[in-house]
């Protein structure tokens, strides 16, 4: 596996804040690599950064080798919608790709294909405005792919898709993944990075936390965390002895376990207060890790 | 290069496909046109007929003003070049009163005063009442007096004075024992030609025709500058705001970018222009005719300079504003912010139009002459310097000079603003601030 982005070192503050405070990084070609944190964590700054809409105050980026040349071989999904509203949609594709330095036939033709796969087709000729948020989203989409990038880099780009679309996007990534394109994905979205990254780089006020292959990261957390479907009232988990913190929505239960606990007493203590249906040791979710690395004085100024 | 292209392409279709430049492009000469002419004309013909009373203490002046006094010639071109002062400007019904028997004169005007405010349509109303001493002829303290609703109705005022004027020198004349054809001619007025000289010894005629032509070729180069000047800014502020500038900026360099916007503003300016000399120029062809016969003498403004000119200069100024504006919209990050930015120096670029009479009846003055060298106002009073004068041509090569280097050096400042400012999302910056940037960028 080749590098297609490293990322060294890289600092950007704006006044007093340091929005991004050494972070680097590297991808690998044709992996999905999830860049992970909460909104404000800098990952929409890094990946300005990365794209030359920001200049760093210090570090260096490097894409596909070489400084500066590679732009045109990346593809672009800002966090917020960057349409012109007055534009026609296929008209607009076209204009996005020629500033990537590719016309002809040969995207006219491209851009067709993706407005037929993404049921834009009927659409072809109505003004950007015209289009539902969801539509807009795949135009943008549709013109972050057409000059046929190497390197994508997508920062939030399931929100404000529905579910059927936000399965549209995860097949495409899948299958743009398996063309030998490299993906780098930026998401607050955690069982959506699980779903589809290889590599995670879990951001946190402007630095790296974590970083790795998921299931490596997920392994050197240990099989600790026990997942409980049930029916009953299953809030007294979050006070066993056993339980360091748990996550309780509707009926099913994540918890994640003090250093020894043994599930056995857990189970235990759930006998004739909750009918179980699950009850499952296992490595922690990413949302879980996520929640361990950004500590614990994050949670409780949620609370 | 081609991403530029692509910028300037985008541009330019995007602008000549609204309804504006439509609207612009074939409507606004014959909006500024008529904007100037039709007032011009109005004013010229009178508003139709009046019905004055003139109450004569003398008794004497009935000959002046026993008939309806008709213009001679109700000729607008005639009334637009000052030619028939002498004449009335629009139909006076005069009623003709001899008060010569009455004990009191005041007494004797009270009924047609009061006829000034009778119901519109009874058909005694009076518009003015004129009252003629019975003193005229000898009294050194003689005034005459005029009364009517409006105390703005000069013409009417101006020619009844100087005919009621003209009949009491007459009579003075006459009673000295001279006959009354000779006083004619011995008071006849000479009418004035004017004749503009060009150094070539060509000779040019048009008086008030000039000066309406050169506000309308002013309004021609200036007007559309603010018009496509804010279509700019608001085109980059609505990029900053949809953050359509991230996926431009991520593709090409912020200069490129600017520059691409720029030319294909230019563009559109240069297609607006070619549009309106060609119609300036059609019209001329097939209309130098009529507008002859309505007044103007309009071949002398068809000549090739003036289009070269126009062309150049309306280019030079377009560019200039458009940098200017351009520089608003990359500072702020709303309409109504870059709006509240620019509203103040668009006054001060206003300032041309606000003295273009001073210019235009001018134009050689040392304040002309400076306005026409300096920065922002240069190209469009040296343009109207040009129409209306013939300016040395060191004046011409200066001011065309001057208007390169300023917009060079606003295309400096802009990119650099732009670099800073099309990315930062927040407050509008202060001035310092905007210093600031032009230095780190």
């Amino acid at each position: 596996m080749s590098v297609v982005l490293s990322v060294r070192d890289v600092v950007k503050t704006f006044g007093a804040v340091r929005a991004v405070d050494g972070i680097s990084f590297t991808v690998q070609k044709g992996t999905i690599t999830g860049l992970l944190g909460r909104n404000g964590a800098g990952k929409t700054t890094t990946i300005r950064m990365i794209t030359g809409v920001f200049f760093p105050d210090s570090g260096s980026i490097e894409w596909l080798g070489s400084e500066r040349d590679a732009r045109d071989r990346i593809g672009y999904l800002p966090e917020e919608r960057g349409l012109y509203r007055q534009m026609k949609v296929k008209e607009h594709l076209l204009f996005l790709a020629e500033i990537k330095g590719r016309r002809g036939t040969s995207v006219v033709q491209a851009a067709e294909r993706w407005l037929k796969r993404f049921e834009l087709w009927d659409k072809r000729d109505a003004k950007v405005e015209e289009l539902s948020k969801g539509n807009q989203q795949k135009v943008q989409l549709i013109g972050t792919l057409l000059h046929d990038p190497d390197l994508i880099i997508l920062d939030e780009p399931q929100s404000g898709l529905d579910p059927v679309n936000m399965l549209l996007v995860r097949n495409l990534l899948r299958e743009l993944k398996e063309e030998g394109r490299t993906i780098l994905l930026s998401t607050h979205m955690m069982a959506e990075a699980e779903r589809m990254a290889d590599e995670i780089i879990l951001v946190h006020k402007g630095k790296v936390v974590l970083a790795g292959a998921l299931d490596t990261v997920r392994d050197s957390f240990g099989k600790n965390t026990l997942h409980i479907d049930y029916e009953g009232d299953g809030s007294f988990l979050e006070a066993l002895p056993q339980v360091r913190r748990a996550t309780i929505v509707n009926n099913a239960a994540e918890l994640s376990l003090v250093e020894g606990a043994d599930p056995q007493r857990i189970l235990e203590a759930t006998m004739g207060r909750l009918r179980i249906r699950r009850f499952e040791l296992a490595a922690p979710s990413l949302e879980e890790i996520f929640i361990e690395q950004v500590g614990a004085e994050t949670m409780e100024s949620i609370r | 290069m081609n991403k530029m292209f692509a910028i300037i392409k985008r541009e330019y279709l995007q602008a000549v496909r609204k309804k504006m430049f439509i609207f612009m492009t074939l409507f606004f000469p014959v909006l500024m046109a008529g904007l100037f002419i039709v007032p011009t004309l109005v004013v010229a013909k009178g508003m139709g007929g009046k019905k004055v009373a003139v109450i004569d203490g003398t008794g004497a002046l009935r000959g002046s003003f026993s008939h309806r006094i008709e213009p001679e010639v109700p000729d607008p071109k005639k009334a637009l070049s000052g030619q028939n002062k002498g004449e009335l400007p629009q139909s006076l019904d005069v009623e003709y009163v001899d008060a010569n028997r009455q004990p009191r004169l005041d007494a004797a005007t009270r009924p047609y005063l009061d006829r000034l405010y009778l119901d519109k349509d009874s058909g005694n109303r009076l518009d003015a009442v004129l009252l003629i001493p019975s003193n005229a002829f000898a009294g050194s303290d003689a005034k005459m007096t005029y009364y009517s609703r409006s105390s703005a109705d000069l013409i009417s005022l101006e020619r009844l004075g100087s005919i009621a004027n003209r009949a009491v020198q007459r009579q003075r004349l006459a009673a000295r024992g001279i006959d009354p054809a000779v006083v004619d001619t011995l008071t006849r007025e000479i009418p004035i030609d004017s004749v503009q000289l060009s150094r070539s010894g060509q000779q040019k005629k048009g008086n008030e025709a000039n000066f309406i032509i050169g506000f309308i070729f002013a309004g021609l180069l200036i007007i559309p500058s603010f018009i496509y000047g804010l279509e700019t800014m608001r085109g980059i502020v609505q990029e900053k705001s949809e953050r359509i500038v991230e996926v431009l900026i991520s593709s090409m360099s912020p200069r490129q970018l600017l520059t691409g916007k720029i030319l294909g503003v230019a563009a559109v300016g240069l297609t607006q222009v070619t549009v309106w000399l060609t119609i300036i120029a059609a019209a001329g062809s097939f209309g130098a005719a009529s507008a002859m016969m309505a007044g103007f003498d309009i071949s002398q403004f068809l000549r090739p300079m003036v289009f070269v000119y126009f062309a150049l200069f309306f280019l030079l100024g377009y560019l200039t504003f458009v940098c200017i504006y351009a520089i608003a919209g990359a500072a702020c990050n709303t309409d109504k912010e870059a709006q509240q930015l620019v509203a103040p120096i668009q006054m001060v670029m206003m300032l041309p139009w606000f003295v273009m009479f001073a210019i235009i009846t001018n134009p050689d003055s040392s304040f002309a002459v400076a306005l026409s060298l300096a920065p922002v106002y240069g190209p469009i009073t040296m343009f109207v310097r040009t129409l209306v004068s013939e300016p040395p041509a060191w004046h011409i090569v200066v001011s065309i000079g001057v208007s390169i280097a300023t917009i060079a050096a606003f295309f400096y400042v802009t990119a650099k603003i732009f670099r800073v400012g099309i990315l930062s999302y927040g407050k509008r910056p202060t001035i310092p601030e905007l210093w600031r940037w032009i230095k780190v960028a």
